[in-house]
């Protein structure tokens, strides 16, 4: 990205302002059912400004009857009605503090649904777009903790009420007393709080810096944890090299906070000067009302505290709405995230057609692709049928396009030019999820549930199967080794969530994998690089399998192990953006292409004869 | 580990408060000095204005001298100014001396799994423990972290509560005079036994009912835990976009929004803490707010009703107010500290657990001679080995011996023991039976880092660091540059190292630099073989280094393997059998013994052999010619 619009980004104004999104969560919480959010937040304003208050009167009411020399009876009174609304503010607001918390907690989970949900069934090319994940993981940090704005703003807005309310009562009895008095008392609390807004504003403005300096420490702390880092840690004896970028990194937090606590500081004389100024004056006119006017001690007491405490709620109330205002900008993020465009047709494209009379075919017309940002073209001027029940293999090098290809077919790109038809429909008019849902796969990058080895094969904790779930185990392999756990198909795995749960090698994973697919019981199934985890003995098995697992469905084999290939009725060489050659194993090998070439390379050890002479051969041919 | 939840006794809890304390004060002193001594000041320096505010109200109320007044002001102003002015001096040192602390005290657990031996580094329980101590972190703070806070607290409370009683002690020395009638009852010493009665037996239950409250917390942390994980993992899981592809096929959004909406969940408004909290939880912290106001309520009233009676003025009793109401906080925030501390030590006693894992591993003075010639030699002695905890043995009776310049390959099915086989090899386990030797001698006597520096290994799962290249290729912040350029260019990496913007400098990945490079899983193997050459040990050692490349790649790597290893000695773990052609000798595993060892011209004619079985599992699948 660019510098200039990198800087446009920074000027462009938020979509939604601090009331609009103020508004947005209080009408959220409404909606979540968690009204009681909504009434702990008054409650809790209402209790900090009455207990303020109750505070402020104490002292000087005792003060007042102890000055009097009233009765007995009317001091014990006054203390008793005290201690009372002391007694009910502290309870009430202990108890409704202890109350604040799981409300807003559900609606930061209600949030945290939503991202997640958007994120999970988004349409694809979003998340390769980068305002896209700019986006997301900016809403993610934002729900991320109690102290984050989604949370966090109903700590604002109860502190913004309840210093407003502050606000007007002190400045009332301020006023009560003397315009002039209420004048120096508010304009050096202003002059404070903004001249210590723009100084504490120092780590806010330089957070970028620190938050580098603190995002090495913690990437240090996260490798340190790193559990498949620990060899290489020992046998390279890396602890001086860690200990020497934390150490740096370290000197610099130092260094950074050296400066913005230099600055800071003088935030603090510049405080103790105004409050000298005035507390001065405030002392001198009240005692000179004292003196001359008949102002009572008890009276005295009340005022001065009144000027002392008045800073307070200004600071409070505008302090909030800086808080209010950054704490905006993040729900803004996230409403922007949550509204993001979809490029692909969902609950408003059209409904598939169903599949009993016709079987389908997927057919490419024509297909180029390049990535949104790239300049060239990954993939060009395809033109495949794959017909049903046809078990197809992809190769091909590394980078050469084999998973956009697959990416292509199973709907996760559009061409950029060309279409993908489904039964000679193009299928940009169906509902893409209910296309997705005639797809099972085995993806490299696979997600292991939090949850028992049958969850983590039906993918819902509701109606499983158990007889099918046996059924595919069985197919992959893993039979076996599920019997050997004592809670069986409810053996919790993913021992990052359960404590007491399995851990499986990353063949076994693989087969999970597989069986999950098979579990699925779709038209078209995918399996992108199975067996890289297995052993040759493994691998072997499951090639002699393959048939039988994919039994009655359209398949696509992607490898670059070519010996899996020939199970296959077709075989797709992708080279140079393209299909480069195309037809079965032997009429493949026939030809004497590229494929040939491969196959040669990587199956020319295997074959009796000389190692150095195959050597140079193959070095010949790559 | 419910048992670890159950609450230490107050001897032991304050026995690993101090040990974990002194731990703390003995690595950063400065920092702990800088904020106890903040403490000092801003627990006393409050009373200098309680106590001269209450000279002047004296003086107002009473005789009124003006001059008296404005030097009263003058010094109350002033006294304030400079009390602030200095502790905005302490603040900026405290603040300052305190940066980073958070990670500075997370270090302690990162340098003790770095410095544990491997072992326990692998063990899952040692896992489950770190983190157990995380997330007890994380979830309600506990820990290391909370230690010098309590201790802040305690010592501000005592602090505060001496100044509140040395501004009160004239409360009860001063005496109702006798010509007020019923007042002088007051003067009756049962009355300071009354109000330390009150005060104790309320600051007694205060504390003990808020902790109640907060002990819920502590209890339930276990299933605190397990919720903040479930929700770390369901709430998060669509942000990967490696997942994204298997996210839509599998409708994963579904099972999220199940787990996601559920509002019982553990912290949510139907959760079990939402009820506790309506129920017991809430009503204890009110019950405990509410009762401390009742000490207040009593002495008020003392104080007032001696004023009446005529023992002090009216500053005083301004004095006494301010002061009790400090000190009436300052003994409740000493217990609920003590509580704390209490609680958090259960919290400690995992961490101490975790920092106290002994290092076992026998470590022997022999230096390892660094010849010119190289000439070093391995040998195993009927070595078996099983991992801790573990019923079976995952080596059993292995013999073997490899001298420097062969080329050893291993191959196997999944789970033979050929990793272990290497991890005893590079001392990261020693074997249960058996021994291994270098150069005859057992490897235990070497010292364990020269022992160490003999080999290099990349492993299956080996990791990068978002550092930059060089630094990767060196794990050192300096690096020879000539070096690193020439053993990334052995490894195959010369293309793309063209391509680098900056070269040896470039970042990868993009954690800390917005120009690093994103690394295919290829290129990262590369990366971390070129890692391995750096290092320059006799003894390299790779454990399926090609699995993430092509035909061609991996045809480069077996070309190149010879001008790679040069005089060293290699051990080549392979699925791909290809690769046993160009060892010397080969060791087939199966069941943790060692079956056949030969070369491959010898273990293939042995037709019921395990070799034989490997290898036409997967040469039958080349046996014609293109």
């Amino acid at each position: 990205m660019s510098q200039s619009s990198d800087k446009k980004e920074k000027v462009s104004k938020p979509k939604y302002n601090m009331w609009q999104c103020s508004g947005y969560m209080i009408n959220l919480a409404w909606r979540e059912k968690e009204k009681k959010v909504l009434v702990l937040c008054l409650l809790q304003a209402f209790l900090v400004v009455f207990s303020n208050l109750v505070n402020l009167y104490i002292s000087p009411s005792i003060l007042a009857v102890v000055e009097r020399r009233s009765s007995f009876a009317e001091l014990i009174t006054t203390i008793i009605t005290f201690v009372i609304l002391l007694l009910f503010c502290s309870a009430a607001s202990s108890y409704v503090s202890s109350n604040t918390l799981y409300g807003r907690v559900s609606v930061r989970g209600a949030i945290i649904a939503a991202i997640n949900k958007k994120s999970c069934i988004t349409s694809y090319p979003n998340i390769t777009d980068e305002k896209f994940i700019k986006l997301r993981s900016k809403s993610g940090q934002v729900v991320r903790g109690n102290r984050e704005a989604t949370e966090a703003i109903w700590g604002t807005l109860t502190s913004i009420l309840q210093n407003g309310v502050g606000f007007i009562i002190y400045l009332i009895l301020i006023l009560s007393l003397n315009g002039w008095l209420m004048l120096v008392v508010l304009a050096t609390s202003l002059l404070g709080y903004f001249i210590n807004k723009k100084l504490s504003g120092y780590g806010y403005r330089h957070r970028e810096e620190e938050g580098e300096i603190s995002g090495k420490l913690w990437y240090q702390i996260m490798q340190a944890k790193n559990y498949s880092a620990a060899k290489d840690i020992r046998i390279f004896g890396m602890k001086p090299w860690m200990e020497e970028v934390s150490s740096k990194a370290i000197t610099a937090f130092t260094a950074f906070h050296k400066r913005a606590n230099n600055i800071y500081m003088w935030g603090s004389i510049l405080d103790l000067v105004l409050s000298f100024l005035r507390n001065g004056f405030a002392y001198a006119y009240l005692i000179y009302l004292i003196l001359h006017n008949g102002l009572s001690v008890s009276q005295f007491l009340l005022y001065f505290s009144a000027v002392g405490g008045f800073a307070a709620w200004v600071g409070g109330i505008l302090g909030g709405l800086t808080t209010l205002y950054r704490q905006s900008l993040d729900i803004s993020t996230v409403r922007e995230f949550l509204d993001y465009s979809e490029p692909f047709k969902f609950e408003d494209g059209k409904a598939l057609p169903s599949s009993m009379d016709t079987p389908y075919e997927i057919m490419l017309e024509n297909v180029s692709f390049r990535y949104p940002e790239a300049r060239d073209y990954t993939l060009q001027n395809i033109n495949l049928t794959i017909h049903n029940g046809e078990k197809l293999a992809v190769v091909g090098l590394n980078g050469a396009g084999k998973t956009t290809l697959v990416k292509l077919i199973c709907g996760f790109f559009d061409p950029t030019e060309g279409r993908v038809l489904l039964d000679g429909q193009d299928i940009r008019q169906y509902n893409r999820r209910d296309y997705y849902a005639l797809f099972s796969a085995v993806f490299q990058n696979f997600s292991l549930l939090a949850g028992t080895v049958a969850t983590n094969i039906a993918q819902t904790e509701d109606n499983q199967d158990v007889s099918r779930i046996n059924d595919c185990l069985e197919k992959a392999g893993l039979t076996e080794k599920i019997a050997t756990f004592s809670n069986g198909l409810q053996t919790y795995l993913n021992r990052r969530v359960y404590e007491d749960g399995v851990e499986l090698s990353g063949g076994e994973t693989q087969r999970l994998m597989l069986a999950r697919a098979l579990y699925k019981k779709t038209h078209f199934i995918i399996l992108d690089e199975p067996t890289a985890a297995l052993d040759p003995i493994a691998e072997s098995e499951m090639y002699q399998k393959y048939n039988k697992m994919t039994e009655g469905c359209t398949s696509v084999y992607i490898s670059h192990r070519l010996a899996s290939t020939r199970f296959c009725d077709r075989i797709l060489l992708i080279d140079d953006h393209g299909i480069a050659e195309e037809g079965t194993h032997s009429e493949l090998l026939n030809c004497n292409g590229k494929y040939a070439k491969l196959f040669e390379i990587q199956g020319k050890y295997y074959r009796e004869g000389n190692i150095h002479e195959q050597r140079k051969q193959i070095t010949e041919l790559s | 580990m419910n048992k670890e939840n159950k609450l230490l006794s107050y001897h032991k809890a304050w026995q690993i408060n101090k040990r974990a304390f002194t731990l703390i004060y003995k690595r950063y002193p400065q920092m702990i000095l800088s904020r106890l001594i903040c403490i000092v000041w801003d627990a006393l320096t409050p009373y200098v204005g309680i106590y001269l505010s209450a000279l002047l109200i004296e003086e107002l109320s009473e005789s009124r001298d003006t001059s008296i007044i404005k030097n009263l002001v003058l010094i109350i102003l002033c006294s304030i100014t400079i009390i602030s002015l200095v502790a905005a001096f302490l603040h900026k040192w405290r603040d300052t001396a305190c940066a980073g602390l958070y990670y500075k005290i997370q270090q302690i657990l990162s340098e003790k799994l770095m410095d544990m031996d491997y072992e326990d580094a692998d063990n899952a329980k040692t896992h489950e423990l770190y983190d157990t101590i995380e997330q007890n972190r994380n979830g309600g703070g506990w820990g290391l972290n909370r230690v010098y806070g309590h201790v802040e607290g305690i010592l501000s409370a005592v602090l505060t509560l001496f100044g509140g009683i040395a501004l009160t002690v004239t409360l009860f020395t001063s005496r109702v005079p006798y010509s007020s009638g019923n007042y002088t009852i007051l003067n009756h010493p049962l009355f300071i036994v009354l109000i330390i009665a009150v005060m104790l037996a309320i600051t007694y239950l205060a504390p003990m009912l808020s902790n109640k409250a907060r002990s819920y917390y502590a209890l339930n942390s276990n299933s605190h835990n397990l919720g903040n994980r479930l929700f770390g993992f369901w709430g998060w899981l669509g942000y990967d976009n490696d997942l994204a592809a298997d996210v839509r096929i599998y409708r994963l959004d579904f099972i999220c929004d199940k787990h996601n909406n559920d509002k019982t969940g553990i912290f949510g408004s139907g959760g079990m803490f939402a009820k506790l909290s309506r129920g017991p939880i809430g009503l204890y912290n009110a019950a405990s707010s509410a009762i401390s106001v009742l000490f207040n309520g009593v002495v008020y009233a003392f104080v007032c009703l001696k004023a009446i009676g005529g023992a002090f003025g009216i500053g005083a009793v301004t004095q006494y107010i301010a002061a009790i109401t400090k000190l009436s906080g300052s003994v409740s925030t000493l217990l609920q500290t003590a509580g704390d501390m209490r609680n958090n030590a259960s919290f400690l006693k995992l961490i101490f657990a975790f920092l106290d894992i002994p290092n076992r591993m026998y470590q022997g003075s022999l230096t390892v001679e660094k010849r010119a010639d190289r000439d070093y030699e391995i040998e195993f002695r009927d070595v078996s080995f099983n991992y801790p905890g573990s019923e079976n043995y995952a080596l059993r009776h292995v013999s073997m011996k490899f001298k420097i310049g062969e080329r050893l390959a291993i191959v196997g099915r999944n789970g033979s023991g050929k990793t272990t086989f290497i991890k005893l090899l590079c001392r990261l386990y020693d074997p249960t039976e058996g021994e291994i030797l270098l150069n005859g001698i057992n490897i235990r006597k070497y010292n364990y880092k020269e022992y160490l520096s003999v080999f290099s290994v990349v492993f299956q799962d080996f990791k990068l660091f978002a550092y930059s290249l060089g630094e990767n290729i060196a794990t050192n912040i300096e690096y020879d540059v000539k070096l690193a350029t020439q053993c990334l260019i052995n490894a195959g990496f010369e293309t793309r190292l063209k391509e680098l913007p900056d070269g040896l400098n470039t970042y990868l990945y993009k954690d800390f630099c917005k120009q690093g490079v994103d690394i295919s899983g290829g290129e990262a193997q590369k990366i971390a073989l070129a890692r391995a050459l750096y290092k320059d040990a006799p003894f390299i050692v790779l454990d399926e280094p090609t699995a993430a490349l092509d035909p061609i790649a991996e045809s480069e790597v077996y070309s190149n393997f010879d001008k790679l290893v040069g005089d060293k000695t290699a051990v080549y773990i392979s699925h791909r059998l290809s690769s046993c052609r160009f060892c010397d000798d080969i060791a087939v595993f199966d069941n943790g013994q060692v079956v056949e060892h030969g070369n491959h011209d010898k273990l293939i004619t042995d037709k019921n052999g395990k070799y034989h079985e490997l290898w036409f599992a997967q040469a039958q699948y080349y046996a014609e010619k293109a």
